[in-house]
């Protein structure tokens, strides 16, 4: 059974795309067959942070118009044979596509690839409606300010009425010394208001941008930064085994460990 | 909000009259004599005249909210009967009405419109039919405007999220969070097992006898009738049960253990 996970926020410029690049290049890594989608239909950007634009030649868009098959369209990785890119279209509006198109896209990825990741746009419009047709589980990504977080709220209680049950979240942009000072929201601040599982947080790191304008996911390097291995961590909780919570807080120097004090785990369902 | 019954604390009053609220009717679900009872909002405008704006798809989640957040509360495959009013449904809106019953264990059985076209798709559907006159409709309305009772008490149990607004025309309760962005309004009280965030308004056709209570107050804004309040920048440090009310200086707020007792 294959698992198709839409990756979404509400509010735009949280780190969805980066979050699935990432996401997705890491479950590869452990062996397991990935399509990322490109729900981004009229702002695709997935491609570039994958390092993949050159590539492209076909686009969802022209699977649905009959103009190639779903095979031709999608995009292989050489650093990563096992992820393929199903393109988003650039030039086309968003209503290019409906719900029932995107089901049948992701129903028909889903008898070769076990895991879908398809990256939502932001807003809780058509484009986002299109993103969640084919999803049986959602990833929310938030940063921790009030107004994604009350966006992310607002697009659980969607999911939840679109019977998407299982949703996780992501904390992006964690800054530790901000959440110290009592200037940022802290991750279990943010579980608190949105009480759905946590499955990973990633600390604000300039390495992302890096990565990201040389399209290439931080978890394709080698370098071995906590955001990296956050990511690496989100891929090994999707898959099931039981990782503890980073303390993003550790100090260069190798400090002691205070793991729980940010993720300590709440009683909460 | 922390200073005990014996000496209600004042919250911030803001002097103006909030705007009269109207109440548009929601998707009412409600039990009765072994069948469920599904009440959809009229297409035709309100008593008072305010148009009731429900598209279908917001109709539709509001459907899926109030199942998900009443599962508890009804029997499993107890038969629905669903009252469309004068609400116009074709075929596939009957079926998706019927799915999102199926998935909260319940099964539509019969239909009550007033409308043709609804009624002929309910029949080519398989569900039995009763086609009322528009008249007979309007008169079994519930919740007709002119000096009525207050509905029965409407309970929840859900996380009432962002932009989610749940009206009633009765007591509301609540177990679950009210988070920031969504809103209660009741034309009773207001009773949240759970944390105040959002904006709630009791006695919203204009009680001041109105409560609103909730195991840790932290709400955006309170209303009850035309009074208003909001809550000190400053959270407490410790929450415990409240209670908010109306004395002649507005909303006041009172730790809830002894309240019944010590008031008046
Ligand atoms: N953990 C992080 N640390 C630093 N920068 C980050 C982090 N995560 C994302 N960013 C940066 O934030 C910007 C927005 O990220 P991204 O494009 O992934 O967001 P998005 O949610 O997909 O946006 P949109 O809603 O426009 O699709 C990018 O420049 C990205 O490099
Ligand atoms: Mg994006």
């Amino acid at each position: 059974m294959s698992r198709v996970i839409v990756i979404t926020s509400g509010k735009g410029g949280v780190g969805k795309t980066t979050s699935t690049a990432n996401i997705g290049m890491a479950i590869a890594s452990r062996g397991h067959q990935v399509a990322v989608v490109d729900a981004d239909f009229g702002l695709r950007n997935l491609d570039l942070l994958l390092g993949l634009e050159n590539r492209i030649v076909y686009t969802a868009v022209d699977v649905l118009a009959g103009e190639c098959t779903l095979e031709k369209a999608l995009v292989k990785d050489k650093r990563q044979p096992k992820l393929v890119l199903l393109p988003a279209a650039q030039n086309r509006t968003k209503d290019a596509v409906t719900p029932d198109q995107m089901k049948r896209l992701v129903s028909e990825l889903a008898k070769t690839y076990e895991y879908i990741l398809i990256d939502s746009p932001a807003g809780i419009e058509m484009g986002f409606r299109n993103a969640i047709a084919g999803a049986q589980e959602a990833i929310i990504v938030t940063t921790p300010e009030i107004a994604a977080v009350r966006d992310a709220d607002r697009v659980i209680g969607l999911l939840e009425a679109h019977s998407i049950k299982r949703i996780q979240l992501v904390v992006n942009r964690i800054r530790p010394a901000m959440v110290e000072a009592n200037d940022m929201m802290s991750v279990q601040d943010v579980q608190e208001i949105l009480a759905i599982p946590l499955i990973g947080a990633i600390p604000d790191d300039e390495r992302v941008i890096v990565s990201t304008n040389r399209g290439e996911p931080l978890v394709l390097g080698e370098n071995n930064s906590l955001a990296a291995v956050a990511y690496h961590n989100i891929a090994r909780r999707l898959d099931g085994e039981k990782v503890e919570f980073l303390d993003l807080n550790a100090p260069p120097s190798g400090f002691f460990a205070r793991i729980r004090r940010f993720f300590g785990s709440k009683p909460r369902s | 909000m922390t200073v005990d019954s014996s000496v209600p604390s004042p919250v911030e009053t803001i002097p103006e009259t909030p705007p009269q609220p109207v109440l548009p009717l929601q998707v009412h679900l409600k039990g009765e004599e072994g069948r469920l009872l599904l009440l959809l909002p009229p297409e035709t405008p309100n008593l008072d005249g305010s148009p009731t704006s429900l598209t279908w798809p917001d109709l539709w989640l509001q459907l899926k909210q109030r199942l998900n957040a009443g599962e508890r509360f009804w029997q499993t495959n107890i038969p629905v009967h669903l009252m469309a009013q004068d609400r116009l449904l074709d075929g596939r809106q009957l079926q998706e009405i019927a799915d999102a019953l199926s998935e909260s264990q319940l099964k539509l059985e019969r239909v009550y419109t007033s409308r043709r076209q609804t009624a002929v798709a309910a029949a080519a559907a398989g569900y039995s039919v009763d086609q009322l006159s528009a008249a007979i409709a309007f008169l079994n309305k519930p919740n007709s405007q002119t000096g009525q009772a207050l509905a029965e008490p409407l309970y929840l149990q859900t996380t009432l999220r962002s932009g989610v607004e749940v009206r009633h025309p009765g007591t509301v309760v609540l177990l679950g969070d009210v988070n920031p962005g969504s809103s209660v309004v009741a034309d009773g009280d207001i009773i949240i097992w759970g944390r105040l965030r959002g904006l709630v308004h009791a006695g919203a056709k204009g009680n001041a006898q109105c409560l609103i209570m909730a195991l840790q107050m932290e709400p955006t804004q309170l209303r009850i009738a035309d009074n208003v309040a909001r809550a000190p920048e400053k959270p407490p440090a410790e929450f415990y049960p409240e209670v908010a009310y109306v004395t002649p200086q507005g909303i006041r707020i009172a730790r809830a253990t002894g309240f019944v007792r010590t008031r008046d």
